[in-house]
């Protein structure tokens, strides 16, 4: 791991919000600092309002920084916006279809805007959704589909325009637990054999360990609190998960 | 998998207990058809004890029906669609300038405000005054009592695309045309056709007026010359013409609806 290089650099970012109408300042993000490497699938955790959105929507460029400066592959999303086009890729906590397209035309929208052939289209659309167990659904609308079946065609979209780094915003957290861990499972396997970055977002601890190579513990406002590598041997020890995952339990319950 | 369409599809059928029929997606139901009937029997009872220049049965209003000058309503129908066309790419053409450069609303809302609170009459007199070809008096009234509906209910279509769904689009770094061709025009449609059915019903309404003040042809000036004749049944026959073709134009509306929205189920 220590000989990759290092693809999402974060240096001293500041993200403060102003509330337009009391001029109240609010702190999301205080003074991050961390990189995250290529292959690396990291878990960030931390309490519900800590700005783990925030730092993934400064991640994807959606969000400017107040201050401090954060770059994915060199380039500044938010200031170099275009420059970032078909490498990142997200899956937000709701599925956010779009709920006139069917499943296929949903998947295939991120092509469609990178601009690949209309058939090429259809053909990596259709094979993401088979491989996450959608065959017979293509050309079912969101609205005939269940909860864990639109995750699963949110993670086929993000998927499909094969980024260099997807990004996920608790991305399984309103799910069933069954469905939630088929998804992480499936999750993990197409992370690994495509050889992505995964920057994990969540506030659960034990899907955090399950899937992270690496736990970054952010406090409220975010700032690092801990950096915990993952040793992939302790993930099929269910002792030495709960003590790991105590140990993070009582970081954030120090800085409540 | 919840079969959302069939439990909304029995719901329906359960709670409205009618034998409904689909006109497009205009149901008619069996108790509609009742009253209109009721309607009918009492209005012909009524014509028995009233003079025919106040109340004139049926077989009067339709003997009328089969006299009236078709090209009259073929004028009509041809002023409303070319209007409706032309205000439908203005309104289009307004709110998505207004979307994009927010500025420029805070100064054309307040105009379009202003338009809207003209009354119908009033701009049918301003026509009248300041322009003396017929055609063109028509139009105008009509592009600038409906293009203001299409302009406003759009651009609070667009301002209502959830920012979910524009954060999604905007992750893959769409051009800005396709983000309004992929994103915003099809998150609209529904406003679109709900203002197409508005504007439908206001326009004929409104070149009625309109064609009765200011025009020398058409279903207004023929309801004009009904009047002046005191032909009460050909103001009625006129009347229920006005009805068939307001009916009528919903139809393909309802039709594009059917097919444009089948995933709201």
């Amino acid at each position: 791991m220590a000989s990759l290089t290092s693809i999402i650099n974060v240096d001293s970012l500041r993200k403060i919000y102003v509330q337009s109408d009391t001029s109240t300042r609010v702190v999301a993000i205080d003074n991050l600092t961390f990189e995250i490497k290529e292959h690396e699938i990291t878990s960030i955790v931390g309490q519900t309002g800590c700005g783990k959105s925030t730092f993934l929507n400064i991640v994807m460029g959606l969000e400017k920084p107040t201050s401090g400066k954060l770059t994915v592959d060199g380039i500044e999303p938010y200031k170099d916006f275009n420059s970032l086009k078909g490498k990142l890729g997200i899956v937000f906590q709701q599925d956010r279809l779009l709920p006139w397209r069917r499943a296929l035309d949903n998947v295939k929208i991120g092509l469609e805007v990178l601009g690949y052939p209309r058939e090429e289209q259809i053909k990596r659309a259709t094979e993401w959704l088979g491989k996450l167990g959608l065959a017979n659904f293509l050309n079912a609308y969101p609205s005939e589909l269940s909860g864990g079946m639109r995750q699963r065609v949110a993670l086929a979209r993000a998927l499909c325009i094969d980024p260099k780094i997807i990004l996920l915003d608790e991305a399984f957290g309103h799910l069933d637990e069954v469905t939630a861990s088929k998804l992480r499972k499936d999750f993990l396997e197409l992370v690994h054999s495509t050889k992505k970055t995964a920057v994990f977002v969540t506030h659960q601890l034990d899907e955090a360990i399950e899937i992270g190579d690496r736990i970054i513990v952010f406090g409220k406002p975010a700032k690092v609190l801990a950096d915990i590598r993952v040793d992939p041997s302790i993930k099929e020890d269910q002792y030495k998960t709960q003590k790991l995952r105590r140990e993070i339990q009582q970081i954030l319950d120090k800085n409540a | 998998m919840v079969d959302l369409a069939n439990s909304f599809d029995t719901e329906w059928t359960e709670t409205e207990s009618t034998a409904a029929k689909s006109w497009g997606k205009i149901k008619i139901g069996r108790e509609a058809i009742l009253s209109l009937l009721i309607f009918s029997v009492v209005w012909q009872i009524v014509s028995l004890f009233t003079p025919p220049y106040i109340v004139p049965g049926w077989q009067v209003i339709f003997e009328k029906m089969v006299h009236l000058q078709p090209h009259q309503i073929y004028i009509t129908v041809g002023r409303v669609v070319l209007s409706l066309v032309v205000s439908f790419g203005l309104g289009v053409l307004g709110a998505v300038v207004m979307y994009l450069f927010r500025k420029l609303e805070s100064y054309i809302l307040p105009l379009i405000k202003l338009i809207m609170a003209v009354p119908v009459i009033c701009w049918i007199l301003f026509a009248v005054l300041w322009f003396s070809a017929v055609e063109f008096r028509i139009f105008f009234i009509l592009v600038i009592v409906c293009y203001p509906v299409f302009l406003i209910d759009l651009l609070d279509a667009l301002k209502g695309v959830p920012k979910d769904l524009r954060d999604m689009i905007l992750s893959f770094r769409p051009t800005k045309t396709q983000y309004i061709v992929k994103l915003l025009l099809p998150a609209t449609v529904p406003a679109i056709l709900t203002s197409w059915k508005i504007n439908l019903s206001l326009a004929i309404r409104v070149v009625t007026i309109a064609e009765l003040v200011g025009a020398v042809s058409g279903i207004g000036f023929a309801l004009n010359i009904a009047q002046a004749n005191f032909s009460v049944a050909e103001v009625f026959a006129w009347t229920i013409v006005l009805i068939i073709i307001l009916l009528a134009a919903q139809v393909p509306v309802s039709w594009v609806e059917s097919k444009a929205l089948r995933w709201r189920l």
